[in-house]
């Protein structure tokens, strides 16, 4: 079978549901629990993630509400403490570093590589098993010990506070492991796994996306599996590593947190870029522009990102001539970034745009991105980080990178490729609805947070000045909306699962090689190895018109 | 190769992959991918020796004249001899010299039980001395400053090698049994290399170690 | 598993033979040896360089021939090499900021940085 659109449809055609598929091949949920398809590892991820971002989304709220009145609201100090760090620990550690990894990329990348499985199913399996343990630890434990370090638990308050500490250590140790095995697996997949034709200058921008997050997890992983080792001896047996009453420098516990946290969010952010990517190739209908320069940024990202580290110690009592040189290097990131967001925007104009729910996503992360960017390379610079550092500015930067860009990626990915995943179609009108809550709503959470960092109200207080409060009120109204938002995504997603219009194999008529299969898709992926002839995301030869299509 | 024909022949051959050249390859690739993770692992502990023999070069100079130099060089010794039995037992079982590749095997994981002897012998010395770092230092023959985080260091990075010397030992434990088995040959010898190149690993982590905390 | 692969296999594997590995341990014993008399030897700041180097190239005996870099694969080698220039990468961040700190937020008792930053 050649790459060619065989199997997708015109639009007059009957969609075709595919009897016998990966999701009922194997009966009982023990085919499931022992499973080494990658198609229901990346199902199980998706289920696991979506509680752990529910969890997460509680969390958030819960602390958005204590925040609408300058007082004690609902809950007291030690609460709040206990409730940033449990919302800072799911999101990051159970949401943002596995799930497009382990969702689309587990799902999607044999798919796309023309593959019957990733390189090590087993392997792949156990990071599963991995993220369930690490996630029930540091869950239960932070639950029930209380945990009120912050997610960044540094020393030496982590190594002294009489609240339980260790659940949070082990359980993101044995995260790291999951990380990290993930992160190899899909390194050799993608080296020794491509179909035939399929070189590298044929991957989808997706895979590129998911080599290069792969490699920061290989690489940067290991160094917060050390830090959490240290930290937790240190909080059993008062070594002295980062206390300074023995001789230690708690600062070189921020250097090693942070040499693996910074790139971490680039793991977090790479497969949101390259989710973008592909459904901007497919919603754009156009051969995306610049594809090596998009390729080769998601490294360049990866690379520059691992030089980083710094720009989260600016006022921590790190030398001002590193605080520069982290400084400078920061804003180079920028660079990589820019070009991507070009090349999108190149891609998508002039092309035959299909109006969608993904589309709504990918405009909300465009924007959100830019300006979650610009805001980056700002609070980049020295000058400014020193009034910025640890206020509502900070927080409002990175939750527009990690909600207004990865959540957007994420949904876009979610809504692309949902029927690749069920074969089913789901409600587009209320797709469109959420999509439309969802972008305003994002807007009205953090936009009054960039104002209120920048009048000054710092981080992690439970309780404020009362001038802040009106930008407090509107950011908690935001919130609202974001999780009605989510909540009608739910409704018909689930809905759509048992009673979803057939998709059929292809019905966003994609270039993609993972529409090259049935959807949804069979066991063993394809019944013969495709050979791939053609150049990735290419909806033209050349010459050829853009094609508007009904889809 | 004996079976380069194809999945109906090699047993070893997983369904996902073309060729059983492409399977090792991609197995090997993935073990050195690990033991990349490894560097990096032990590398923030060298980074901690650096930074704190930086801070502390008098404490670190005469902390590292009390440490037993006996058992440093000699599980040095034990760990060179074993790499090179590991590095025999892989050169002779492509050569399907099962048997010899077996004992070599064997006297590696010797070597491995050795080293962990002489290292609890160290420490139960030091033990002794009061130099266990944390609440119960009193370890008063080195009085430079910053001598108790000498110590943490040792003990940090001795520690961590000897986890990995079990793991790499039972690794190598669990390939011998396979070997006895019969399950590798010259056509099939992967596990066997791949547990070769990870014990390798400890070997090299303690060659680093062994001058920057006994020696300097 | 078949007898007549053992041959075959043999003569593409290798073109050495075990001497090699005996050789290299041999001269990891030496440099054993050199680093452990060196080391006791006061030749002040030489002492670190000289066992590090000797360490570094112990170790490259290692690696080369024990792991077989000089066969693997270049990505393998790659994978090791980075590894390996990612830890550097950390300690030249973290040192850059140590030799360049204020003195007032270094661990106590310590002897000022080598250089001095004009914000005091």
């Amino acid at each position: 079978m050649s790459q060619s659109n065989q199997l997708s449809q015109a639009s007059d055609d009957k969609p075709v549901y595919p009897a016998v598929n990966y999701l009922n091949a194997d009966r009982g949920v023990w085919s499931w629990l022992t499973t080494v398809d990658h198609k229901r590892i990346a199902i199980m991820y998706l289920v696991s993630v979506l509680i752990a971002f529910l969890l997460g989304g509680i969390f958030a709220l819960a602390l958005r509400v204590e925040l609408l009145t300058p007082g004690p609201t609902i809950m007291g100090a030690n609460t709040y403490n206990r409730m940033f760090t449990l919302h800072g620990v799911v999101m990051i550690f159970l949401f943002m570093i596995p799930a497009i990894p382990g969702v689309f990329g587990n799902f999607c990348l044999p798919l796309m590589l023309g593959a019957k499985d990733v390189a090590f199913p087993k392997l792949n399996l156990l990071s599963l098993y991995l993220y369930w343990t690490g996630a029930t630890i540091a869950l239960g434990g932070m639950i029930m010990g209380g945990t009120d370090t912050g997610w960044t638990f540094y020393a030496p308050y982590s190594t002294t506070t009489p609240m339980t500490v260790f659940p949070l250590l082990l359980g993101v140790f044995i995260l790291g492991f999951s990380s990290i095995l993930t992160g190899l697996n899909f390194i050799v997949t993608i080296h020794t796994l491509r179909a035939p034709g399929m070189g590298w200058m044929r991957l989808q921008l997706f895979v590129w996306a998911i080599y290069a997050t792969s490699i920061i997890q290989v690489l940067a992983t290991p160094v917060i599996g050390l830090t959490v080792m240290l930290v937790g001896i240190e909080k059993v047996g008062h070594f002295g590593f980062f206390d300074p009453a023995r001789g230690g420098d708690p600062v070189l516990m921020q250097h090693m947190f942070w040499f693996y946290s910074h790139p971490a969010v680039y793991i977090m952010v790479l497969p949101g870029f390259g989710v973008i990517s592909d459904v901007i190739a497919a919603f754009a209908r156009k051969n995306v522009f610049g594809y090596k320069a998009v390729a080769y940024s998601s490294l360049g990202i990866a690379f520059v990102g691992f030089f980083a580290w710094g720009h989260h110690m600016f006022v921590s009592g790190q030398s001002p001539v590193d605080d520069g040189a982290f400084a400078a290097i920061s804003m180079l990131v920028g660079v990589f970034t820019a070009i991507k967001v070009f090349n999108w925007v190149a891609t998508l104009y002039r092309g035959a745009v299909v109006v969608g729910a993904p589309l709504v996503y990918i405009c909300g992360f465009l924007f959100f991105t830019v300006f979650g960017g610009m805001t980056g390379i700002a609070v980049a610079t020295v000058s400014l980080d020193v009034h910025w550092h640890d206020t509502y500015f900070v927080i409002a930067h990175f939750h527009f990178i990690m909600v207004g860009a990865v959540i957007m990626a994420f949904l876009a990915g979610l809504h692309y490729w949902f029927p690749k995943m069920f074969g089913r179609m789901y409600h587009e009108g209320w797709a469109m609805v959420s999509a439309c809550l969802i972008v305003l709503g994002f807007m009205a959470t953090f936009i009054p947070q960039f104002l209120m960092g920048n009048a000054g109200l710092p981080r992690r207080y439970y309780i404020y000045p009362e001038k802040y409060q009106s930008l407090n009120v509107a950011s908690t109204a935001g919130a609202s909306l974001l999780a009605f938002g989510f909540i009608i995504i739910a409704i018909y997603l689930i809905y759509a699962l048992a009673r979803g219009e057939i998709a059929g194999a292809n019905p966003w008529r994609s270039e993609g090689v993972e529409w090259m299969t049935t959807s949804p898709p069979d066991k063993h992926n394809f019944h013969e190895t495709p050979v791939i002839t053609r150049d990735p995301h290419s909806y033209q030869q050349p010459g050829e018109e853009v094609e508007h299509v009904v889809i | 190769m004996s079976s380069s024909d194809g999945h109906a022949h090699n047993p070893h051959l997983a369904h996902h992959f073309d060729t059983i050249e492409k399977q090792d390859y991609a197995v090997r690739l993935g073990m050195w991918l690990f033991l990349g993770t490894e560097v990096l692992l032990f590398g923030g502990l060298f980074l901690g020796y650096t930074v704190y023999r930086h801070f502390y070069h008098e404490a670190f100079h005469e902390a590292s004249r009390h440490l037993d130099l006996w058992a440093g060089v000699t599980n040095t010794i034990v760990l060179i001899t074993s790499s090179l039995t590991v590095a025999l037992a892989y050169y002779e079982i492509k050569r399907d010299n099962a048997k010899r590749a077996a004992a070599l095997l064997i006297f590696t994981i010797l070597c491995a039980l050795v080293f962990l002897v002489i290292k609890s012998i160290e420490y139960t010395h030091k033990f002794q001395e009061g130099a266990l770092p944390g609440a119960h230092y009193h370890y008063a023959e080195v009085t430079a400053p910053g001598a108790n985080l000498y110590y943490t260091v040792y003990f940090l990075a001795t520690g961590l090698h000897a986890i990995h010397v079990i793991v790499g030992m039972s690794l190598l434990i669990w390939v011998l049994a396979r070997l006895l088995k019969g399950h590798f040959s010259s056509s099939y010898y992967v596990p066997l290399e791949l547990g070769g190149l990870y014990w390798h690993l400890v070997d090299l982590v303690w060659i680093f170690l062994f001058p920057l905390l006994y020696l300097i | 598993m078949a007898h007549e692969a053992s041959e075959t296999h043999g003569e593409k594997a290798h073109a050495h033979g075990a001497g090699r590995y005996f050789i290299v341990w041999i001269l990891l014993l030496i440099f054993t040896v050199t680093t452990v008399v060196t080391g006791r030897i006061d030749l002040g700041p030489v002492n670190i360089v000289l066992a590090l180097a000797i360490a570094t190239i112990k170790a490259a005996l290692v690696v080369l021939f024990f792991m077989h870099m000089t066969e693997a694969a270049g990505a393998n080698r790659l994978v090791f090499v980075v590894s390996i220039v990612f830890v550097i990468v950390m300690m030249i961040g973290v040192f850059g900021d140590l030799w360049t700190r204020n003195p007032m937020t270094l661990p106590t008792g310590n002897p000022p940085p080598a250089f001095h930053t004009t914000a005091e």
